[in-house]
C-alpha cells in the first residue's frame, strides 16, 4: 500500500467519524506533476490526497488558521518539528490536532511542469527521517538516521571568508530582495499579527527601494527565527530571487546548538533558548 | 581637505547601572572620547537586535551595549536574557560582514565611572584602528 493510500484511508476514517473537521494534506497540482495543499472537508475530497516526493509544502503553517476546530494534518519530519514549535509557543492545541506523520524519503527539487530526481538541499543533509510527533505513522521509518558529518559545510565555508568578502556577498544577495515577504508568509514560525516590518511608527524598515533596508529585513527575519527555525527550508524555496536564506538560518541554528545545546521543535516542552537562562553560564562570544 | 575620521558609536545604556556609571564619570570629571552617542534604555534586556542592526544600517561604526553586571539587574533577570541574545547576535553580525570588534557588550555598574571611561576609550581606539565601516551598499533612491 503506497503512502498516499494509507493517508487516504486514515483521512476518510477521520472525516467520516467526524473526529476532525478538516484534513490538511497534499493533492496533485494543476501542472500534473507537482503537489499543492489540499483541505479536505468531505469524504469525497479525501480521495484527492496524495503523498510523494513532490510534496514540499510545510502545511503546519495552515494550523494557525484553524485553531478552533479539530484538524488532521499530514506532516513530514521537518513539518512535525514545526508543530512542536507551535505547541511550545502555545499557538495551537494538541487535543485539537490529529497528526498523520510520514516517514519521509526526502523531497525532490521542484519546478513548474517538470520533475527532478535530485533531492532538495535541505533534504540532502536531513538527519530526521521520522516525524518527531505523530498520532498515526505512514511509511517505514529508517532503522537509523544517516550520519552526516558536514551538515554545515557551506556555513563553515562562509565563516572562513574575510569580513569584507562576507559583506560583499550579503550586500549582493540582499540587494536583489524585492521584499515580497514570501519567506515570511510561508514560515510556520512567522505568525506575528503585526510584523516589525509593517510597523509605521517607528518605521524600522523604510518603504523606499534600498538595499540597506533589505538588509535590515533579512537579518532580523533570520534572527527572529534563531532557535526557532525548524529547517524545512521553505523560505529559500519560495524566494523569487533565490537569496540563500538557509545560509543565514543554519548559521543561527549552528550557533544555537553550540551555545545552548538546543534544536528547535525536537520536543514541545524544552523552553526555547531565549525564553530561559542560567545564572552560571558564561559566553566567551561576548568578550 | 579631507575630514579626519571620527568613529561614531551608538551606546545603549541601562538606566540603572551603566547610565548612572556614565553619570559618575561625568560628575567625577573623567575625560573620555566624545564619539559615543548615548541612548538610555530601561534595561539591557530591552535591547532588541533590531536596534543594533538599525544602528549599523544608519551609519554607526560601532555599537556598545552596557548593562548591570549579571546578578545585579534592577529587574532581577533582564541582563541574563540580554546576555543570551547578544551572545548569539555577535557571531551573527560577524557572519553578515560586520566585524565583531564593532559590537561590544560591557557590564558597568553605577559606581564604575572609571571603568565606563576606559570602556569608551578602548572601544574608540579600536574603531580608529578598524577605520570607517565600508558602506559599499548602493544608496537607495528616495
Amino acid at each position: 500500500m503506497d503512502l498516499g493510500e494509507q493517508i487516504r484511508n486514515k483521512a476518510k476514517e477521520l472525516i467520516e467519524r467526524e473526529t476532525v473537521d478538516c484534513v490538511i494534506g497534499y493533492e496533485r497540482a494543476t501542472d500534473g506533476v507537482g503537489a499543492r495543499p489540499l483541505f479536505a472537508y468531505k469524504p469525497e475530497e479525501v480521495d484527492r490526497l496524495i503523498f510523494d516526493q513532490t510534496c514540499t509544502h510545510n502545511l503546519a503553517k495552515y494550523l494557525l488558521n484553524s485553531k478552533d476546530k479539530a484538524t488532521a494534518i499530514v506532516v513530514k519530519p521537518c513539518d512535525s518539528r514545526a508543530i512542536n514549535l507551535l505547541l511550545n509557543e502555545s499557538q495551537i492545541q494538541r487535543d485539537k490536532l490529529f497528526i498523520i506523520g510520514v516517514a519521509c524519503p526526502g523531497i525532490t527539487k521542484t519546478g513548474l511542469n517538470n520533475t527532478h530526481e535530485e533531492l532538495q538541499a535541505a533534504c540532502q543533509i536531513c538527519q530526521q527521517h521520522t516525524p518527531v510527533i505523530y498520532d498515526f505513522l505512514v511509511g517505514e521509518p529508517p532503522a537509523s538516521e544517516p550520519d552526516i558529518a558536514e551538515a554545515y559545510a557551506d556555513v563553515a565555508a562562509m565563516e572562513g571568508q574575510s569580513a569584507e568578502e562576507r559583506r560583499a556577498f550579503w550586500e549582493e544577495q540582499f540587494s536583489r530582495c524585492i521584499r515580497c515577504y514570501a519567506c515570511r508568509q510561508v514560515c510556520p514560525g512567522c505568525y506575528c499579527t503585526e510584523c516589525f516590518v509593517e510597523r509605521l511608527d517607528p518605521l524600522w524598515v523604510g518603504i523606499r527601494i534600498a538595499p540597506e533596508e533589505n538588509e535590515v529585513w533579512n537579518t532580523i527575519r533570520a534572527f527572529h527565527l534563531a532557535g526557532r527555525c525548524i529547517a524545512c527550508n521553505e523560505c529559500e524555496r519560495v524566494c523569487p530571487v533565490n537569496i540563500p536564506l538557509s545560509l543565514l538560518n543554519r548559521k543561527l541554528e549552528k550557533e544555537v546548538r553550540q551555545l545552548f545545546n538546543f534544536q528547535a521543535g525536537i520536543d514541545a516542552e524544552t523552553p526555547a533558548p531565549f525564553a530561559t537562562y542560567k545564572k552560571e553560564e558564561v559566553f566567551p562570544e561576548l568578550g | 581637505m579631507a575630514i579626519e575620521y571620527q568613529p561614531k558609536i551608538v551606546g545603549f545604556l541601562c538606566n540603572w547601572c551603566s547610565y548612572a556609571g556614565a553619570d559618575v564619570a561625568g560628575t567625577s570629571r573623567i575625560c573620555y572620547p566624545p564619539n559615543i552617542r548615548i541612548i538610555r534604555v530601561p534595561c539591557s534586556g530591552r535591547i532588541d537586535p533590531l536596534l543594533v542592526v538599525k544602528s549599523f544600517q544608519q551609519g554607526a561604526d560601532g555599537v556598545l551595549i552596557a548593562g548591570c553586571h549579571p546578578g545585579d539587574c534592577h529587574y532581577t533577570e533582564g541582563n541574563y536574557y540580554a546576555r543570551r541574545r547578544l551572545a548569539l547576535l555577535r557571531p551573527f553580525l560577524e557572519y553578515i560582514g560586520i566585524e565583531k570588534e564593532r559590537f561590544r557588550v560591557e557590564w558597568v555598574s553605577a559606581s564604575e565611572g572609571k571603568k565606563w571611561a576606559q570602556v569608551v576609550s578602548s572601544f574608540t581606539d579600536e574603531l580608529y584602528k578598524l577605520g570607517p565601516r565600508e558602506m559599499t551598499l548602493a544608496k537607495g533612491t528616495g
